[in-house]
């Protein structure tokens, strides 16, 4: 594996007395969805909460690209690489839509105004929808369509990671769909995302690593493939949910696995001269994207 | 008629001055700045202190006011409010409480409780217009009340950082997760809001003749009223709620007159604000509750 684009090291975290994480680890590789699964209380949020440094680490280290980022405040860290799709989506209710993805670009637009342009348009040709309703309050829209702007928000920046918390979580089943299906298509185009999310289900088709936290501790850590069902379901206490769709999901998983390869060359490559690489990786992205478009419509 | 207007209209410029700084403060703490309108009191001590005693030019003095009072309000954010975190806003809101005392004793204590006055910026005998004479310094505040309006709408919906002001007025948090430097956005709103106070302080000592520590509390009561009247969360709402509060003023004085009902003024503006409260709790343009607890 080459060296983690996003790395928590030895993490102990809490409120006040009371400790909430113990010697978390955890290290995500450019391009890899990486899913944080627990039960409630595991502690999955506030690990979110360590890495976005709105919870202070009492030890041990974050390192994004390399860099500790452990002492810095949240908005530097997003200017840094860091986005962020919050859990409630949390989208400028009052704000236009795109004010809100202006506000999502606020520390690319300080690095380079130049860049925000075509990164707007990117947004724009992959979310048409948002388009439309560019100059409407944000709060008048649905809750599916707060959800792919939380999302478009937090892309738009030109994120190296993107944390995105429990992106289902008040959703109606049939809107949830299609947040994972703008997340699935947003995985094709080589994003790094942490995803936190309760809807296992639908959160083990999208991810490549699985950590499992169980008390503040990581129980289980590893690729999917080496994922045993019947253990992450029952530490989960689901498991008559995960039994029948296996099959399903390994075949979601061989799709996905043909589309692997089209990113994880880019990768590699980007992998040892990273800051460069970093900028030129965004016209690639654009174009993965469009390649993905018409898919997405296809399926 | 006219006359009650451009009573109304003069006194109402000030009103939205007063109740712009409130509702900034508002909007990016979730907090009443009660020392607001005894902070701008400080600055009017200062000009006077720079102006009469060390014969300054007005603009110069006025201007060291502003800039004082400015770092008061971004020294008062970054010591008490950035520290309090997440404390209730109450206990924030008594905390300008403690900072209204502190500043009325401070001023007791060096300029005493004698009163002091502040010429305007230009001498002059003004225009009659209906019926009013309008010193210029009264026409003055009409176009800074007006320019602070607009300056204000401008940065806050043109730039980034005054989009990061609404963006945080919002949700604080989300705004720190795309980028926005949320303390220097709270620093901003303090500054602005005890700058702007000064500002409307400066432009209504003249008529006011003399004036004590404490003395203009009433002006800051009546932007408050201002504010609330125009929603408390709406800029622009605070500048017709400023109007609405001065034509109120003006037209109470003239139906019934002060001389032979003393404070019917404050009566009536404070009948306005009963109203505003049990008719339409949100003002006339305040979308919602703030999502500050
Ligand atoms: N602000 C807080 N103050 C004190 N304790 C907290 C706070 N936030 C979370 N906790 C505690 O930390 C533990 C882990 O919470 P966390 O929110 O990370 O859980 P989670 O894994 O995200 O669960 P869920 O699936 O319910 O969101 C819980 O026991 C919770 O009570
Ligand atoms: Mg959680």
């Amino acid at each position: 594996m080459s060296e983690p684009v996003l790395e928590i090291e030895d993490v102990d975290a809490g409120f006040g007395a009371s400790q909430i994480l113990f010697g978390i680890n955890l290290a995500v590789a450019q391009g890899e969805i990486a899913g944080v699964l627990g039960l409630n209380g595991a502690g999955k949020s506030v690990t979110m909460k360590v890495i976005a440094g709105l919870i202070p680490a009492w030890k041990g280290a974050v390192r994004l690209n390399g860099r500790d980022i452990t002492g810095l405040a949240p908005e530097q860290r997003v200017g840094l690489g860091l986005g962020h799709v919050p859990q409630g989506r949390q989208v400028f209710p009052e704000l236009t839509v795109e004010e809100n993805l202006r506000l999502g670009a606020y520390t690319l637009r300080r690095r380079d105004k130049s860049r925000y342009a075509p990164s707007l348009a990117a947004t724009w040709e992959r979310f048409p929808k948002l388009y439309e309703r560019r100059r409407q309050a944000a709060g008048t829209m649905s809750g599916g369509e707060q959800a792919a702007l939380a999302v478009a928000r937090a892309l738009i920046n030109e994120p190296t990671v993107v944390l995105v918390d429990e992106p289902s979580a008040g959703l109606a089943p049939l809107i949830v769909r299609d947040v994972f299906d703008t997340l699935k298509q947003v995985a094709t185009t080589g994003v790094t995302m942490i995803l936190v999310e309760q809807n296992v289900a639908a959160a083990l088709q999208l991810v490549d690593t699985v950590t499992l936290l169980q008390t503040g501790t990581v129980a289980w850590h590893g690729p999917l493939a080496e994922l045993d069902r019947s253990m992450l379901a029952t530490r989960l206490g689901i498991g008559r949910m995960l039994g029948p769709s296996t099959a399903a999901a390994a075949n979601k998983r061989a799709v996905k696995k043909k589309a692997v390869p089209e990113k994880k060359p880019a990768a590699k490559k980007a992998a040892p001269a990273k800051k460069v690489a970093a900028k030129k990786t965004v016209p690639q992205k654009a174009a993965a994207t469009k390649k993905a478009a018409p898919r997405k419509r296809a399926t | 008629m006219g006359e009650v207007f451009v009573l109304g209209a003069i006194a109402g410029g000030i009103y939205g001055l007063f109740a712009v700084a409130t509702v900034l403060v508002y909007r990016g703490s979730g907090v009443l700045n009660f020392a607001q309108g005894e902070v701008g009191t400080l600055g009017l001590f200062l000009a006077v202190w720079l102006i009469n005693d060390h014969g300054m030019p007005w603009v110069v003095g006025a201007l060291a006011a502003v800039v004082v009072t400015t770092a008061i309000g971004v020294l008062f954010e970054r010591f008490v409010v950035r520290k309090m975190g997440d404390a209730p806003r109450v206990s924030v809101a008594v905390a300008t409480v403690g900072l209204l005392l502190f500043v009325l004793s401070g001023e007791l204590v060096r300029v005493g409780a004698s009163p002091k006055s502040l010429p305007g910026p230009f001498s002059g005998n003004g225009w009659r217009i209906a019926g009013v004479v309008v010193s210029p310094t009264q026409a003055l505040s009409l176009v800074v009340a007006l320019g602070v309006g607009v300056a204000l709408a401008t940065l806050l919906r043109r730039t980034d950082f005054g989009l990061g002001v609404l963006a945080a007025a919002q949700d604080p948090s989300a705004a720190q997760l795309v980028g926005v430097p949320v303390n220097r956005v709270s620093a901003f709103v303090w500054g602005a809001g005890a700058g702007l106070s000064t500002v409307a302080c400066l432009l209504v000592a003249p008529g006011l003749g003399a004036f004590a520590p404490g003395a203009l509390g009433r002006l800051f009561l009546f932007g408050l009223a201002a504010a609330i009247v125009g929603g408390l969360t709406s800029l622009p709402g605070a500048f017709v709620g400023g109007l609405v509060v001065g034509l109120v003023e003006a037209s109470s004085g003239r139906i019934f007159a002060e001389s032979s009902l003393p404070g019917v003024k404050t009566l009536a503006v404070f009948i306005l604000l009963l109203v505003t409260l049990l008719v339409r709790p949100h003002g006339l343009f305040g979308t919602r509750e703030s999502r500050h607890g």
